[in-house]
């Protein structure tokens, strides 16, 4: 007989998911699948909007990484307009380091969201705990001095996106060629060294170490849990500089195996030639391959694990985030992480990094100067443009193409999200395997198990499909005979 | 009891607009104007400034809550939240004095007010005074502008505070 299992609160992603596990008669988990079921519209209706709105208008995919995606459609339009790789230019140094600044504050806010209001609770409450306490609201009535210091930090991070965007959502700074703005000597100062409600920079640091050291205590005393929950295979993918080292904003793909060889490494303007997207009737996210190995060895993992897995190491104008690595490589003696937990570890590893290249920029004298924009020739229109950035959820790329009148045709959007979309299911599967095989009852902290495993990538299915509307996750667990047998849902 | 307070239903709290004409009052219109009647709470400030009311008091449109607003409001005495409504027990509007409690409504999308205020007092020491206008939407599709009883119901709700506030000189303030 089946029966329906309600949860509330549920689970914490961006977006309209659904997970199936399918139990045999002895309850051993058959299949699991992760299921996107949004529908995609971003790609369709800015055919025909002017080149330059595209930038503007595909950042409302989302009101999470909306600076990712403003930031990879200016990188698209540098290259229509003949600003980017098809002219052998680049935008000037200044304009380049206020999109960074901006960036980076995305990422640091972003990864605060995630880390410490989606994450953190479960790891202080653990995953069997009450849902109505392992949510950054039970973590208000147990540690308000922590919540007290993540507000300011993501408030610290809102503020950088503020002062370089315009607004704190949905701003605009990049255009075609450039920036329209730099920063005054006020901003940076309050910026750096904060003020009655704003953390200076320093302080920013110190709070992402405490965000870092988090980590640490959780892994010492749950270290075996830890690191068995969905150790998963797959390739890991990033944008690396000449050094092959990790670019949030700029570089070449590089792809790394379990050894770290590298797979394969390209301008990312090639990336067609490269990979392949297979698509399945029960989802309307694509799994994305190397063409070269086919879909079961050719899927990546991006965003914060398959980033610390790719890059070499952090530079020496980010000393403390460049400890942290090192210590995070040594964990696996310089193998690939495959540790789907750890992904939480490369998070606040990331964030400290932000914040430190946060600091080196403020510091640049470059972000003062009144050249930002490149205007070229009519002549060096090309028309069509990608761009490519590391969102915090992992490589972005947005692709146009735009005819003579300047209006856009085409557009095709390739998220951190769908990269990941095998790899997610392959951590569904593994948790399926681990906590829900042969059990008898399938208990709420059971299901909570595949939520933890999926939320671990931090995934946007809204930004996935492109989507519009509201977004809630489902679990469902079927027999055989494909009744259903337990369900969750918001 | 005043005029205004008996040509409404009594369920419907009476606040004085003139009380948030102050550095430390905070009218907070929640929504988005690109999915039509989620536009409301965007649109009780468009009115508010269209008519120079509580101009020294802080007006902030955002498109959502989020918990570093706890930070925010605990600065304030006084806050008034604007928001839409799809509630259909909603005739047009409610107005409501709001207490800080913690509801476990968080996600990375949305947070409740009331679970803003408890995050206030509980991380901060102390929460405003606060009261919350929702007002009765009808459509949400990815379109600009109000429907037609959106827009009645918001001209429903600035009357009413209008009426409380602005007694003697409601002839000069305008609905859109």
């Amino acid at each position: 007989m089946s029966r329906k299992l309600v949860i509330d609160p549920v689970t914490r992603i961006e977006g309209h998911g659904k997970v199936t596990v399918i139990l045999d008669d002895d309850n051993r988990v058959m299949d699991a699948k992760l299921h996107v079921v949004e529908f995609r519209g971003f790609e369709k209706f800015i055919q025909g909007h002017p080149y330059w709105e595209a930038p503007m208008l595909m950042q409302r995919i989302c009101g999470i990484c909306f600076v990712s995606h403003h930031l990879c459609g200016a990188k698209a339009l540098d290259d229509i307009v003949g600003v980017g790789h098809a002219s052998g230019m680049r935008i000037l140094p200044a304009a380049e380091k206020i999109r960074r600044l901006g960036h980076y504050g995305q990422q640091l806010q972003s990864h605060t969201t995630a880390y410490f209001y989606l994450i953190v609770p479960e790891m202080l409450f653990g995953m069997d705990a009450p849902p109505e306490q392992r949510n950054v609201l039970g973590l208000v009535e147990a540690n308000p001095g922590l919540v007290k210091r993540v507000v300011a930090l993501r408030k610290w991070g809102q503020e950088v996106i503020k002062t370089v965007f315009g607004k704190r959502m949905h701003g605009i700074s990049s255009v075609p060629g450039g920036v329209n703005k730099h920063l005054s000597i006020e901003e940076r100062d309050r910026l750096l060294k904060g003020g009655d409600d704003l953390l200076s920079v320093d302080q920013v640091i110190e709070y992402a170490l405490e965000g870092l050291e988090l980590f640490y205590d959780f892994h010492e005393k749950h270290r075996k849990e830890v690191d068995s929950f969905a150790e998963v295979p797959a390739l890991n993918l990033s944008l690396v500089d000449e050094e092959g080292n990790v670019d949030y904003y700029h570089g070449k793909m590089r792809i790394v195996d379990k050894n770290k060889s590298v797979i394969a490494e390209f301008d990312y303007h090639d990336y067609l030639e490269h990979f392949a997207e297979a698509t399945e009737e029960w989802s309307y996210m694509k799994f994305p391959y190397l063409k070269a190995l086919g879909r079961e060895a050719g899927s990546v993992r991006v965003g914060p694990l398959g980033r610390v897995n790719v890059t070499r190491s952090y530079g020496e104008n980010t000393p403390l985030a460049k400890a942290a690595l090192e210590r995070f490589h040594d964990y696996t003696d310089g193998k690939a992480n495959d540790m789907t937990l750890h992904t939480n570890w490369a998070r606040a590893i990331e964030i400290l990094h932000s914040a430190e290249l946060i600091k080196e920029l403020l510091n640049d004298p470059a972000l003062q100067e009144e050249s930002l924009t490149l205007t070229p020739p009519e002549s060096a229109w090309t028309g069509e443009g990608i761009g490519v950035v590391e969102a915090p959820r992992g490589t972005l790329l947005h692709h146009y193409r735009a005819n003579r009148e300047g209006n856009v045709t085409f557009a095709n959007l390739v998220v951190a999200t769908t990269q990941n979309n095998t790899v997610m299911n392959r951590t569904v599967r593994s948790v399926a395997d681990k906590y829900l095989d042969g059990k008898a009852e399938i208990t709420e902290g059971m299901m909570n198990a595949i939520e933890v495993g999926i939320r671990a990538y931090d995934p946007c299915l809204s930004c996935a499909t492109h989507a519009m509307g509201q977004m809630p996750l489902v679990i469902s667990v079927y027999d055989t005979d494909g009744r259903l047998i337990d369900e969750r849902g918001r | 009891m005043s005029v205004a307070a008996e040509r409404f239903p009594l369920s419907r709290c009476a606040i004085d607009l003139r009380d948030y004409d102050a550095p430390d009052c905070l009218i907070y219109g929640i929504g988005n104007v690109g999915r039509q009647d989620d536009g409301l709470g965007w649109a009780f400030i468009d009115w508010l400034e269209n008519n120079h009311l509580c101009t020294r008091g802080e007006r902030l449109r955002h498109y959502q809550l989020h918990l570093e607003d706890a930070d925010l409001i605990h600065r304030k005495r006084r806050v008034l939240f604007v928001d839409a409504t799809k509630a259909a027990d909603v005739p047009d509007f409610q107005l409501e004095e709001v207490h800080p409690r913690m509801d476990f409504s968080f996600t990375s999308h949305a947070i409740s007010v009331p679970a803003i205020l408890a995050t206030a007092r509980q991380c901060f020491g102390q929460a405003p005074t606060t009261h919350l206008l929702t007002i009765r939407g009808y459509a949400w599709a990815l379109q600009l502008g109000l429907t037609p009883g959106a827009k009645r119901n918001l001209e429903a709700a600035t009357a009413y505070l209008a009426s409380l506030s602005f007694q003697n000189h409601s002839s000069g303030v305008r609905s859109r």
